[in-house]
């Protein structure tokens, strides 16, 4: 989190990391499309020539002034592969809250779970532990024919029982509530710290 | 000091008063005024953009400071990699019209400087070199900001819960 007193202006950094191919993207380009084009920045994505995220992709959003303090939130994804682990590492850096946007196809649990211990692994070098960081799951996907059941996913991924949320975010279904959950996450954690 | 404060979970808060944000902007100037840059920003490690100055209304500045912030982090990486006790201090860019050159200022920010070919980088490091020095003064100022509290109070998360309900339609 920045404070800058002078602009008035508060800085919140918010990270959507998963495995790859769960829709991390989809998530912040639906957000770019919806948006009113005052709110939002330009989206850049750093991608391979195969459309996959090699280092991150990054947008800026605002709602306008709050009490004469303008909250300004800051969206990145990570790319998804294993191989990728240290872009993903960098990106966390001065993270304030994390969306984990699982996949919920029953052949991705795996993928989900060795993902989701990468990002703790990555947050506990930092001096964040899962269970009392900010974050919130996105279990995505949810129109494909050979999804798990929530109350698995549930179990195998949710163990510090977060916010979560069904979401086919291609369609925009469940982006917007994922993204409010987390900023609120964020806010009030940081009054929790006070 | 500028106040990097480590809360309780570990998390990472930076406060920058307003005296300290005038005086960031004035060694900024300076330091465009000195080596015509065309564009200075300063941000912090995390890739939030602090202050700029220059020709700012064609760039996009949020883009530029998440995207250098990830240059040093990948860099810092590399230095790891290959046997460097510390990351890389600078970092340079060399195009056809124009370059960049990125320093860190300190632990936690780093500037970006973008100056057109003309310009020597023997110029560009000195004065950079310089302003990086009065930056790091600026930061040991003793003055300490209100707290996140401030702002952050229970009004500001319904209001903002409305906002986000507004925006969000």
């Amino acid at each position: 989190m920045f404070i800058n007193w002078a602009l008035q202006e508060i800085n919140l950094k918010i990270v959507y990391y998963g495995p790859g191919m769960s829709g991390k993207t989809t998530n912040l380009e639906y957000i770019h499309s919806k948006l009113d084009q005052s709110l939002t920045g330009e989206l850049v994505t750093l991608k391979t020539k195969e459309d996959r995220t090699i280092f991150f992709d990054f947008m800026q959003i605002e709602v306008g002034r709050i009490k004469g303090k303008k909250p300004k939130f800051n969206l990145y994804t990570v790319p998804g592969q294993v191989y990728y682990a240290s872009s993903r590492k960098i990106i966390l850096n001065g993270v304030d809250g994390v969306v984990f946007v699982a996949d919920s196809q029953k052949d991705r649990m795996e993928g989900n779970i060795e993902t989701l211990l990468d990002l703790e692994n990555n947050l506990m070098t930092m001096g964040y532990s899962l269970e009392t960081f900010p974050w919130v799951i996105q279990y995505n996907k949810r129109d494909l024919p050979n999804t798990e059941s929530l109350d698995i996913l549930q179990k195998k991924l949710n163990f510090f029982n977060v916010p979560h949320f069904e979401a086919v975010a291609i369609k925009g279904t469940g982006v917007f509530d994922t993204l409010k959950s987390i900023i609120n996450g964020v806010v009030q954690h940081v009054q929790a710290q006070l | 000091m500028v106040q990097v404060k480590k809360l309780k979970d570990g998390s990472r808060q930076i406060i920058l008063t307003a005296k300290q944000f005038d005086e960031i902007t004035k060694v900024l100037s300076e330091l465009a005024a000195k080596t015509k840059a065309s564009t200075i920003l300063m941000a912090d490690i995390s890739g939030q953009l602090i202050t700029q100055r220059g020709n700012t209304d064609d760039i996009n500045t949020a883009i530029l400071s998440a995207l250098a912030a990830s240059d040093f982090a990948a860099t810092a990486e590399m230095a790891k990699l290959i046997g460097e006790d510390a990351k890389f201090k600078l970092l340079f860019h060399e195009g056809e019209k124009r370059n960049v050159y990125l320093s860190n200022v300190g632990d936690n920010f780093f500037l970006v400087v973008v100056f057109d070919v003309s310009v020597t980088l023997g110029l560009v490091r000195i004065y950079t070199k310089k302003a990086i020095q009065n930056l790091l003064s600026v930061f040991d100022s003793t003055e300490k900001g209100d707290d996140a509290g401030k702002i952050l109070d229970q009004d500001f998360s319904s209001m903002l819960g409305d906002m986000l309900d507004e925006s969000f339609k």
